[in-house]
């Protein structure tokens, strides 16, 4: 037996917790007031562009066109979360891959707006990003034959896109991995029922449920477990959450009230607003998104094509720029050119012109 | 006729023997038999580990001075001078029977018993070889003749010198001079790590031969095993057999007890064994022990995260779960293939539900969570 010198009691500096290392915790992190900021700015951006194209093509065609507000285009990314789900049940998926897949599909559109990419599409390229992320992949020809009205193409065109919105951050931290944790240790509580199945589906249950409402991206995935196992049985839940609960009160930790208060929001979160919405009222959306979606993004649309022109010009430009300063820095003597400038990191850098 | 077919050997390039010294030297037929036309025995050649020479050998060898070649003369053997310029056995007794004489190529006074036969196809490196031999011979100090490394390492930056000047031929008396002061000078220490060359490669060569006998005697041990296993049986069969013959015991009785005997006796012989097997790995493991690294402790790596390890604790006799039935009750391990522990996921699963739990939800607008470039361009261009 080898003696391994214990680490030192009293380090320097105190140590972090693990999930605080994750991408979940540092990027993918908003309070409910932040989301719905970054989601009218997102609108209103997106509205001026197409407003901007529209008028460029055809003057006072954009006045009879009537946009997308956020709850709107947020009703529609819904759907297409419900439409995951279904998926994954008719290709026996594993639990988390639809997870995984919803995350991917809710933190796209905080990136980008459903007028500029549609979901069904963006809906596909995320599930079939997720088998691969988590380690379930399936055959592109497997996956696109069971889907009726699907090319490969379709899943494969936006996966660099999605991939590149989600900052190649792919990992994800789940809720329903945290009930599977809570069901086992309610087995150390004194009075744990015997039976800890039933709990745990109704919980389940619910654990999907708050997938179709946006606790993931304000909520810690134990804290949703936590409040999906209080809706199932809320005895066990309190229990279970006492024995958990530090010993000594910290500032800048919940204690025990305000985690209770948080697990009320998440819970009431979750029944107001976890559930499918309604077909007639999203059929409405797509029926004016056809009309007002941006007409860049339409593959053969005049505004398309000119776009399309503006980027080669500018991606020539940009070649012609490059080769000069190469020769030139040849001239100088220095074939690997002056010291690079630092860019500076913005949100996600799209500003990447050569893998297209 | 006799005649004819004489003629037509030797037409066809068929040894011709001389004086039949090696009609009487038969060798084994797996060793390559140099075809040789010349009576004279060539000695010298690089030498591998085991004391032979292997000869360099190719179908388009041709002699330079003669211009005959394997096509005209299939027993054609190239032997190389000490001017290192080839040459075939045909002309080497042409040129050089009646004693010593230049060479056709560089006019260098040569004599016949100096030829070797070629070992590698590039000359240079035959002669490198050779001279790097003939140094090694004499420059034979080692690191612990040398106060410090330092000193060690000027030595051998002297030696490949020396040995560089010889093979490019720069200096040829300068150097020759400095090999014959060094000689003079160290001639106790060369004699010296010469013997102890010699009493190394004697203790090698003893323990081999250690190794070898133990090898036989156990060998032969083992076969004397089982020759008295066989008796034995034999004997007990037939003991059997006298005693269902005369005793009126129940016979299932008698066929037991005698079992048992046997097995007694089988497993004190295996005991024995042991000892002799002991043996033989103490012998290794002490031969092991003086090039043994010493084992440095493991340290796992660290890190300055916490993995909410007060938080919870795995029970020990595991749990009742009905997520990972199927995995634990796979007793072929087809589930486990890759090395998948179900105390691990449980760990994981464990970890996660505590992961946070504690963390207060962000509230308010700062810092903004976003930020949008100069154009307002949050949307990507195309993909």
């Amino acid at each position: 037996m080898l003696t391994v010198e214990p680490a030192p009691s009293a380090s320097p500096t105190p140590k972090r917790p693990i999930y605080e290392s994750s991408t979940q915790f540092r990027n993918w992190r908003f309070s409910p007031e932040q989301l719905s900021q970054l989601r009218s700015t997102l609108n209103a951006s997106a509205v001026a562009v197409i407003r901007n194209t529209l008028e460029n093509e055809k003057p006072g065609s954009s006045s009879v066109v009537s946009f997308l507000t956020v709850e709107e285009e947020h009703l529609l990314v819904k759907l297409y979360v419900t439409k995951i789900t279904q998926l994954c049940g008719l290709f026996r998926f594993p639990e988390e891959v639809e997870a995984t897949a919803i995350t991917y599909l809710k933190r796209f559109y905080l990136k980008n707006t459903v007028m500029d990419w549609h979901p069904k599409n963006v809906m596909l390229t995320a599930l079939f990003l997720a088998t691969k992320t988590t380690n379930n992949p399936i055959s592109l020809e497997a996956y696109t034959t069971h889907i009726p009205k699907t090319a490969p193409s379709d899943v494969l065109d936006l996966e660099f896109l999605v991939a590149q919105s989600l900052g190649f951050e792919f990992a994800v931290w789940h809720s329903h991995r945290a009930l599977w944790g809570m069901i086992l240790d309610m087995q150390n509580i004194p009075d744990c029922p015997s039976d800890t199945k039933p709990i745990y589906e109704s919980a389940l249950a619910h654990v999907r449920a708050s997938r179709l409402t946006d606790a993931e991206l304000v909520y810690t995935p134990s804290q949703i477990a936590l409040a999906a196992l209080s809706l199932a049985a809320p005895e066990v839940a309190s229990q279970w959450s006492l024995s958990k609960s530090p010993s000594e009160p910290s500032s800048s930790l919940l204690s025990s009230e305000t985690l209770h208060a948080v697990v009320e929001t998440i819970k009431s979160l979750i029944t107001s607003a976890g559930h499918p919405p309604h077909v007639e009222a999203v059929r409405e959306v797509d029926r004016r998104l056809k009309l007002c979606k941006n007409p860049e993004k339409i593959v053969g649309s005049h505004a398309y094509l000119a776009k399309k022109a503006e980027e080669e010009k500018k991606a020539e430009a940009k070649r012609n720029k490059k080769a000069s300063e190469t020769s030139q820095a040849m001239k100088d003597g220095d074939p690997f050119g002056n010291e690079l400038i630092k860019a500076p990191i913005g949100l996600v850098d799209y500003d990447d012109e050569d893998d297209d | 006729m006799a005649n004819r077919a004489k003629v037509g050997g030797w037409l066809q390039g068929k040894t011709v023997r001389k004086g039949g010294v090696s009609s009487t030297n038969h060798t084994r037929p797996s060793t390559p038999q140099i075809q040789s036309t010349s009576s004279t025995v060539f000695g010298g050649g690089v030498k591998d580990a085991s004391g032979r020479t292997s000869e360099y050998f190719s179908m388009d060898d041709q002699c330079p001075v003669c211009k005959s070649d394997r096509y005209l003369n299939p027993k054609l053997r190239l032997l190389v001078s000490s001017c290192y310029h080839k040459m075939c056995e045909s002309c080497i007794d042409r040129l050089f029977t009646l004693g010593p004489a230049p060479c056709p190529i560089c006019n260098k006074v040569l004599r016949k018993l100096a030829f070797t036969p070629q070992t590698f196809e590039d000359l240079g490196v035959e002669k490198e070889v050779a001279i790097r031999r003939r140094i090694a011979k004499e420059f034979n100090k080692r690191r612990d003749d040398f106060p410090d490394l330092r000193s060690y390492n000027d030595y051998l930056e002297e030696v490949e010198d020396i040995t560089f000047n010889l093979i490019y031929e720069i200096d040829i008396a300068k150097t020759e001079a400095r090999i014959n002061a060094y000689r003079a000078e160290n001639a106790a220490l060369i004699e010296l790590n010469v013997q102890r060359e010699e009493a190394y490669a004697q203790a090698l060569k003893e323990h081999e031969e250690a190794e070898r006998r133990e090898r036989e005697m156990r060998a032969m041990e083992l076969r004397r095993e089982e020759e008295e296993e066989r008796e034995e049986r034999e004997k007990g069969r037939r003991e059997i057999i006298d005693k269902l013959e005369t005793s009126d015991k129940n016979a299932a009785k008698v066929v037991a007890k005698s079992r048992a005997n046997a097995l007694k006796r089988s497993s004190a012989r295996s005991a024995s064994t042991t000892v002799l097997q002991s043996n033989a790995k103490l012998l290794r493991s002490r031969a092991a022990q003086s090039t043994a690294i010493p084992d440095a402790p493991h340290v796992p790596l660290q890190d300055d995260w916490y993995a909410y390890e007060d938080k919870y604790d795995m029970r020990t006799g595991g749990y009742h779960d009905f997520m990972s039935e199927a995995v634990r009750k796979d007793r072929e391990g087809i589930m486990r293939g890759g090395g998948y522990r179900v105390e691990e996921a449980w760990e994981r699963a464990l970890r996660s539900a505590v992961a946070a739990l504690d963390l207060p939800p962000l509230s308010g607008l700062d810092p903004p969570a976003f930020s949008i470039d100069a154009e307002g361009d949050i949307v990507m261009a195309s993909a």
